[in-house]
């Protein structure tokens, strides 16, 4: 056991957190506003390496997996989750395309949405397999990007890529606005890409809630580390906010939530980068960070009473945007359905020897 | 025992129900979507008033009559205006939240000078209760406006801040204190006129919901009133009778708040409700059982505050019913609209859904008019002497 981090995720972590501070931190309202964080800041997450931590060697990538993109993701989004999806242009379609396939599908993907201004791949999670032969249609109520160069559509043992005919609508969005927000729709469309196979598409959902899942550790420790910091300064009936029992006690269990899920999401991404299945732990990971958000971002706001209400402070956004961020990956049920069934059929989780049942 | 709905109160309600859903729902997704409070000329206003709202409940000359059952009158005409919108209600014209502390402690005089006008408005008016500060909310008695006497007037100095309906209002009633050192004791409310000289620097924030109306900050600098400003005059009782009487103004509007807040999670509950039905998911269990519930705690909740309502119309204390009611209605409301945006999914990620502005709304009730974890210092007082 080892809970520590090696020396060069460590490097990462700074470079990461060095970059939030200095070009995201503080510019969240305005790349919420303008909902475009702009090209010298894509240049600059490129130019630090942070734009191809899992891409493959053969393509000039880092070739790191899961966690290191967890750690890095909850670095950025702790700054300004908006600018972080916005910044990494495939997102967790890069998943599908190295699970199925590998460098070659990524490399395609990436010249898809190469070009001077931002593009960007969608990925849909869906609970059944689409049939190949079948032209796609499709109605996404809201995805967190404006321009759109492909949609991967990800089902339980295949996956697709369409690239044509990806129609979108703006939308004032709920929260994520830094990386836009529309409406998709797929009239009829055809897949430019497809992929079976069951264990590639399970470790390409397994990704992508994680990756989704970081996203929300960094807004729950932004939430967290704003309100319990403003609470050791707010003074009433005579005494720090903090040292009330009652709001003690609530950035106490605010922090335990954020610890728990953090831990969670570490483990399933280190499995998943051992190449074991962490089909049931990247999904109950995911549940965890949704369940934390439902009410560690109220807290935040209610943490700073009035002046949490108001869009002065960033725990109003935080709250949003937890919210939003719970509905990707799949989304709430989809994990829980997940998780679920691998309890009826895999091997029971917490057990380190023969479960009871079991035992001869 | 009785839980049936006065008819009168029934017709009251349903009465809300159409003008809610004709004009309160639209005008409040209208600011929302604006992000800023309705105009003081938006014709909503002047139909609001045409109806019969913005006035007193003062009857000049007459000790005010207390109908019976009042409060759990108001209580279901609260819950009805929230579940179509809480912002819009509380944007409404009309004498608001000082109106309380001015029946229970003000002149004759007072009452005709402030509420008069509310009588029989010509246009819609709005007066409103300033009582927070930048650096203190909860902590009411630590506020650090002040009032001096300087020959025939006051003087008031100080800031306020998150107050509704401030820079629209016809006067102020402020909260100051005549000596910071003396804490509560020394706190009296005074009537500030819109247009003082030393009354302004109007600002109207950004927030996070309840849109509809304005929360505003301001400031007093050498504000010259006349000495007949200060609530109930000279000869009110000096000790303590300022700060409680500011206080009576939130105690009386707690179960009042908790019902907005049911109102509220009511919405969200009929949204989610709705979209389950018209989308098949109301057929799977794990959808079903979190909105049994969600309605089942909105249902309790609502109870809660019918109680409170009922004491107070019984004339018996409700301290701790009060707070519960407060307390468990916005959190309850909260959990609803939480439900809500789980269940509506990617919908609820587009910004224009009801149910987005539902969730960003009630965040507020646990906040205003004492913080939920103000209720449970409350309720702890009563219940295991947590000491002051
Ligand atoms: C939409 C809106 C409208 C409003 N309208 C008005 C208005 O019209 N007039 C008016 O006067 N005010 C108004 N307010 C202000 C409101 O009453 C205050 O925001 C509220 O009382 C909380 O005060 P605060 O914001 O200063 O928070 P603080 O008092 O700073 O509290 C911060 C946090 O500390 C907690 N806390 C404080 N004391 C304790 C304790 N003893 N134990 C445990 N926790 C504690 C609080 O619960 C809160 O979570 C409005 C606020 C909002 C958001």
């Amino acid at each position: 056991m080892d809970f520590g981090i090696e020396d060069e995720l460590h490097l990462l972590v700074e470079t990461a957190a060095l970059f939030g501070a200095q070009q995201l931190a503080g510019q969240e309202r305005m790349h919420e506003q303008q909902r475009s964080i702009g090209n010298a800041l894509h240049r600059a997450y490129a130019e630090i390496g942070l734009a191809d931590l899992e891409t493959p060697e053969s393509l000039d990538g880092a070739a790191l997996g899961s966690l290191a993109k967890c750690i890095v993701n909850e670095e950025l989004a702790a700054c300004d989750v908006g600018a972080a999806i916005a910044l990494d242009r495939l997102g967790p379609t890069l998943y599908p395309a190295l699970e199925f396939e590998g460098a070659a599908a990524v490399a395609r993907l990436q010249a898809l949405c190469d070009g001077p201004a931002p593009r960007r791949a969608i990925l849909i999670h869906e609970e059944i397999d689409r049939d190949p032969g079948k032209p796609i249609s499709l109605w996404v109520d809201w995805v967190p990007a404006d321009e759109i160069a492909g949609v991967m559509l990800l089902g339980p043992t295949r996956a697709c890529l369409v690239t044509e005919g990806i129609e979108t609508r703006p939308l004032h969005a709920s929260g994520l606005r830094a990386s836009g927000g529309c409406s998709l729709h797929l009239a009829s469309a055809t897949a430019a890409e497809q992929w079976t196979g069951p264990d590639a598409a399970s470790r390409a959902h397994a990704r992508a809630r994680l990756w989704v899942a970081s996203m929300m550790l960094g807004v729950l420790r932004a939430t967290c580390e704003f309100s319990r910091l403003y609470a050791g300064q707010r003074e009433a009936f005579g005494k720090p906010i903090a040292h009330h029992q009652g709001l003690a006690f609530l950035i106490v269990e605010m922090n335990m939530a954020l610890e728990a899920a953090r831990l969670l999401v570490h483990e399933a991404a280190w499995r998943l980068d051992q190449g074991e299945d962490a089909t049931l732990e990247s999904a109950s990971a995911l549940v965890e960070c949704i369940e934390a958000a439902r009410w560690v971002g109220p807290s935040g706001v209610q943490i700073l009473g009035g002046h949490g209400f108001m869009a002065d402070y960033p725990v109003e956004k935080h709250m949003r945007e937890l919210r939003t961020l719970g509905l990707m990956g799949g989304g709430l049920d989809a994990a829980l359905e997940t998780a679920g069934r691998q309890l009826e059929t895999g091997v029971p989780p917490l057990n380190i020897t023969t479960p009871v049942g079991e035992r001869k | 025992m009785d839980f049936s709905i006065h008819p009168e109160t029934q017709e009251a309600v349903e009465a809300v129900r159409d003008w809610g859903h004709e004009a309160m729902r639209p005008a409040g997704l209208e600011a929302d979507r604006l992000g800023s409070p309705l105009p003081v000329d938006h014709p909503y206003f002047q139909r609001s008033l045409e109806r019969g709202d913005g006035r007193t409940s003062w009857c000049p000359g007459e000790s005010s009559p207390v109908r019976r059952g009042a409060a759990v009158h108001a209580m279901w005409l609260a819950e009805e205006g929230a579940y179509w919108d809480r912002g819009v209600m509380v944007a409404n014209p009309g004498p608001g939240l000082p109106e309380a502390s001015v029946l229970a402690r003000g002149t004759e005089e007072q009452k005709e000078k402030y509420l008069g006008p509310f009588v029989d408005p010509d246009r819609p008016r709005w007066a409103c209760f300033a009582m927070t500060e930048p650096s203190a909310g909860s902590d009411a008695a630590a506020i650090q406006t002040t009032a001096q006497k300087d020959g025939d007037a006051w003087v008031l100095n100080g800031a306020k801040c998150f107050i509704g309906g401030a820079s629209r209002s016809d006067w102020l009633l402020v909260q100051a204190t005549l000596d910071i050192r003396q804490g509560r004791n020394a706190q009296r409310s005074f009537f500030v006129e819109q247009g003082t000289p030393g009354l302004g620097n109007f600002k109207i924030e950004k927030k996070m919901g309840l849109k509809a109306y304005e929360s505003t900050s301001f400031t007093l600098q050498s504000c010259r009133i006349p000495l007949e400003n200060l609530l109930g005059g000279e000869s009110q009782p000096k000790s303590q009778a300022g700060f409680k009487t500011a206080m009576q103004t939130f105690n009386a509007g707690r179960p009042i708040i908790g019902a907005m807040a049911v109102g509220m999670g009511r919405a969200a509950l009929d949204e989610s409700l709705h979209f389950a039905k018209e989308t098949g998911l109301i057929k799977r269990e794990r959808i079903r059982d979190r909105i049994e519930c969600m309605s089942r705690k909105l249902r309790s909740a609502r109870l809660i505050c019918l109680r409170a309502c009922w004491l107070v119309d019984q004339k018996r204390p409700n301290v701790m019913e009060a707070s519960m009611a407060k307390a468990l209605g916005a959190q309850v409301s909260q959990q609803a609209a939480g439900l809500g945006l789980e269940i509506l999914g990617q919908v609820a990620g587009t910004g224009d859904h009801l149910i987005e502005k539902l969730y960003r709304d009630t965040k507020a009730m646990d906040i205003v008019e004492g913080t939920g974890q103000i209720q449970r210092v409350i309720m702890a007082r009563q219940l295991v002497g947590l000491p002051r």
